[in-house]
């Protein structure tokens, strides 16, 4: 018995150790997994005739002549789609409604100033057309449709009369006309709901299919265009089709969601058949196109991050990261060739020994305050640059954080070179100088690499040592290295967090993240590969 | 064959004049006495930058923190909870900050321990170097990821699920981020602990087998008394990862300046030092009791780290010092 409780233990204790591993391994799926799939959505997706108008518009790529007749076939399409809405508005929005006559009794005395009436007559003109206009105004604010039956029947009685014909006057009877029939088939007690909807429906079509032909460029370049990306066109059809609504279904009890159709909320009106059009005709308005974007790595982004891509980022991180490496590559392997080949153990080795253990468990944060007051505050201003946060700064902050891993790195690569190589050299009679820089070097030197790289790897993560020292979210490219600059690591902080503008495109949120990973992770793959084939030549294999 | 006909088609340069006396002048001889020495100096005084940096890192974040120190008092930094630098009578209570710190760290390491030492015994005891193989990249992996794209997860993918999910008020709190940062503190504990697991003998463990006991008990019984100073080791090593980093807790844990009450509930926003140094820190004017209190808080964060490197290098030398002896 107790036998079999022994085995049962040693394998449920077996099975919870490699549950652990397992548990790992799914962490890492869980957490690259989704971030890699959204992320290459930044650069593998369905464009639409919007997004060849942005890339044609701000980065001059494409073919001019053929997006010419991309935009006339797709304007054909959305042409019924603004008709059906200013068909609808004439019987929900009063307010213009209620302007336009105001307007139509402006021209009108205007138009008889110069008409050379008499006095008397431009009198009783004018007060005929008040009346009109008055009653007209009754009729579009009243809900009471017995009213603006009256009220409109009261103009129309005017529809023929002398004094308004070939004047603006005309026009009040077209209004009328029109709303008298746009009212017939609307719930008056609705107006103000439809109003409200309206005014929803109208701005989805607006991010759809970006600003109507013929409206004023708007200011801001991402309003200047519709739906640049397909999946997006979708969410927005969604959006259009069904609204969201917050009801309480029950008494004390919390609110839920509920999705209501729009069509069946519009039932019945001139609006009703949009939305059955936008949902079949869609793709004839946008015409999606499967496209590979590898410009994203290049472009710079504009406005925000809600277009273009993470072009400097990706080169202030370079910058950084290889400058950093400039500084700390001499400093790690002059040190890590000091305490393999010449240092004993005496109390000045433990000390450095000890210093470099510290070093690798200052926090990041730390040797981001360490940089503003001694890189940014004192160092660089000692020497005549200037003293505010710079590319310089960072990276040096950068290679004092890197600099115990690259000297751990070379160590080990140095200390793995065979004593026979050494002491052949020295048997022949070399210097021990001569030895290291022409045997144990040499050998060393892919080792040495794979430190380097694997340094450069943590440094394009690192972002918070740069925090302070050099590194802005949004600007212009750094023109000297005294700039701040953009980089991936900190964009990717503020992209998640800080940009609102990007909150709104996900698909750039999660394309600069797995910018960022996937750059580190080749770098982590080419140092495994790598040591794999030196530890394998080490070995004489 | 082939060597010997490279060779051959290399040119041979002698190594020295054949003219030149084998023995040297005694200026030469002197000169490379010199060379030597001075060569020796020269590469010493440079490996010596690494304990400059540390006494510059050390004086640097202190010189900044001294003028706190003799504004503020000290007693009233560490042990109250009132942290209003902004206010028009400034507050420098560190206390729940301090605590957050150690809070999120200490449940970070509740996941992050039993998980990490199971893997590491996975490792090292129960399976086959070649699926080993397969295991170690992921934990390498693991240990490549940026801070920020963990902290990125937190904010995008975990908090939205723990919201909608468990139905917490934010998902933004102490358990977003104490999860991510056991994530990111299992390969230190992994790896180090490995190395001192495997680094006791085979014969203890095949004397253990050999009378009799299962290898459950082998593990719990032998292997891992006689490594408990290496685990211990990275358990502290992993704490140090967990306690310094400040992306992920910036992002993931809320920056509620609160003490969890009851004190067992993680599902409540905290703000940890290091996510008040990256917080705040953008919006001080240089010179202000706000910007010296932030470097006071990373000295707080120094002298943690500081101390338990020690405690982690003490550890670590003793469990050398075992296994060499075994």
């Amino acid at each position: 018995m107790r036998h079999i409780i022994r085995q049962i233990t040693d394998r449920a204790f077996t099975i919870l150790t490699g549950t652990s591993v397992v548990l790992l391994a799914f962490a890492l799926l869980v957490i690259l997994g989704p971030m890699l799939w959204r992320g290459s959505k930044a650069v593998i997706f369905k464009d639409t005739v919007e997004f060849r108008k942005m890339q044609l518009d701000l980065y001059n790529r494409g073919n001019p002549a053929n997006l010419k007749v991309e935009n006339a076939e797709t304007e054909s399409f959305r042409k019924t789609v603004y008709e059906t809405i200013d068909d609808f508005k004439h019987g929900i929005d009063t307010e213009e409604l209620i302007d336009r006559t105001k307007q139509i009794y402006r021209q009108l005395g205007k138009e008889l100033r110069y008409k050379g009436v008499t006095d008397e007559e431009y009198q009783r003109i004018r007060s005929l057309a008040r009346e009109l206009r008055d009653r007209l105004q009754a009729a579009f604010e009243s809900n009471d449709k017995k009213v603006i039956k009256e009220n409109i029947n009261y103009v129309l009685r005017y529809h023929l009369d002398e004094n308004l014909a070939e004047t603006s006057a005309v026009e009040f009877f077209t209004l009328a006309e029109d709303f008298q029939q746009s009212v017939e088939n609307i719930d008056l007690n609705k107006r103000q709901q439809y109003a409200g909807s309206l005014q929803q429906i109208e701005e989805i079509i607006f991010h759809l299919l970006g600003p109507r032909p013929g409206d004023p460029l708007p200011a801001l370049t991402m309003n200047r265009y519709g739906a640049t990306r397909w999946d997006l066109a979708q969410k927005l059809l969604d959006n259009l089709l069904w609204s969201e609504k917050w009801i309480q279904k029950e008494a004390a009890q919390p609110l839920v969601k509920i999705r209501v159709s729009r069509a069946e909320e519009f039932a019945g009106t001139k609006l009703e058949p949009l939305f059955g059009y936008v949902q079949n005709n869609l793709d004839k308005m946008l015409k999606p196109e499967f496209t590979v974007y590898w410009q994203y790595f290049i472009d710079d982004s504009t406005p925000g991050h809600y277009f273009g891509g993470v072009g400097p980022e990706i080169l202030g991180t370079l910058l950084l990261t290889l400058l950093a490496m400039l500084f700390v590559f001499p400093l790690g392997v002059i040190s890590a060739a000091y305490l393999v080949e010449c240092a004993s153990d005496n109390i000045a080795v433990r000390i450095i020994r000890m210093s470099i253990n510290t070093l690798a468990g200052v926090p990041s944060i730390v040797f981001g305050l360490f940089g503003l007051a001694f890189f940014v505050l004192f160092f660089i201003p000692l020497f005549g640059g200037p003293s505010k946060p710079c590319i310089l700064a960072a990276s040096l902050t950068l290679a004092v954080l890197t600099l115990p891993v690259m000297i751990r790195a070379s160590e080990e690569a140095i200390r793995s070179v065979p004593q026979s190589y050494k002491e052949a050299s020295l048997g022949l009679g070399a210097s021990k100088f001569r030895t290291f820089m022409r045997v144990t070097f040499p050998v060393a030197l892919p080792g040495i690499l794979t430190g380097v790289i694997l340094s450069l790897s943590r440094v394009a993560g690192e972002t918070a040592p740069i925090l302070f020292t050099g590194a802005v979210a949004l600007g212009p490219l750094p023109k000297s290295l005294f700039d701040p600059t953009m980089t991936l690591s900190y964009g990717s902080y503020d992209i998640a967090v800080g940009d609102r503008l990007a909150m709104m495109v996900p698909h750039n949120q999660y394309g600069m993240v797995v910018t960022l990973v996937l750059l580190i992770l080749c770098l982590n793959t080419i140092a495994i590969v790598l040591r794999a084939r030196v530890s394998r030549k080490l070995r004489g294999q | 064959m082939i060597t010997n006909s490279a060779i051959q088609n290399q040119q041979l340069r002698p190594a020295t004049d054949k003219n030149q006396s084998l023995v040297l002048t005694p200026l030469q001889d002197l000169g490379g006495f010199l060379f030597h020495h001075l060569g020796r100096l020269l590469l010493f005084l440079i490996t010596c930058s690494s304990v400059l940096l540390v006494l510059l890192i050390f004086f640097f974040v202190i010189r900044e923190a001294i003028p706190f120190l003799t504004k503020f008092s000290l007693t009233e930094f560490l042990t109250t909870k009132s942290w209003y630098p902004e206010a028009a009578t400034p507050k420098f209570g560190a206390l729940s900050l301090i605590v957050g710190s150690l809070y999120v760290t200490i449940a970070a390491l509740i996941f992050a321990v039993p998980t990490g030492i199971l893997a590491a015994i996975f490792l090292s005891d129960i399976v086959s170097l070649k699926v080993r193989d397969f295991i170690k990249p992921v934990i390498e992996i693991l240990a490549a990821i940026p801070s920020v794209a963990y902290g990125f997860f937190a904010v995008l993918v975990l908090a939205p699920w723990m919201q909608n999910k468990w139905g917490f008020t934010t998902g933004t709190n102490a358990l977003n981020a104490s999860i991510i940062l056991s994530i990111m503190a299992l390969p230190t504990i992994i790896s180090v602990a490995e190395d001192s697991i495997s680094a006791v003998g085979r014969e203890l463990r095949e004397a253990s087998y050999g009378l009799g006991a299962t290898r459950f008990e082998t593990i719990f019984k032998v292997v891992i008394p006689a490594a408990h100073s290496g685990i211990i080791a990275a358990i502290v090593l992993g704490m140090m990862r967990a306690i310094g980093e400040t992306m992920v807790v910036w992002m993931a844990s809320g920056n509620a300046n609160q003490i969890p009450s009851p004190w067992w509930d993680l599902s409540q926003s905290v703000r940890t030092m290091t996510a008040t140094i990256a917080g705040d820190m953008g919006e001080t004017p240089k010179d202000s009791p706000h910007y010296w209190s932030l470097f006071a808080i990373g000295v707080v964060l120094l002298l943690m780290t500081f101390l338990l490197n020690i405690i982690s290098e003490y550890f670590l030398a003793s469990a050398k010092k075992k296994t060499g002896k075994s």
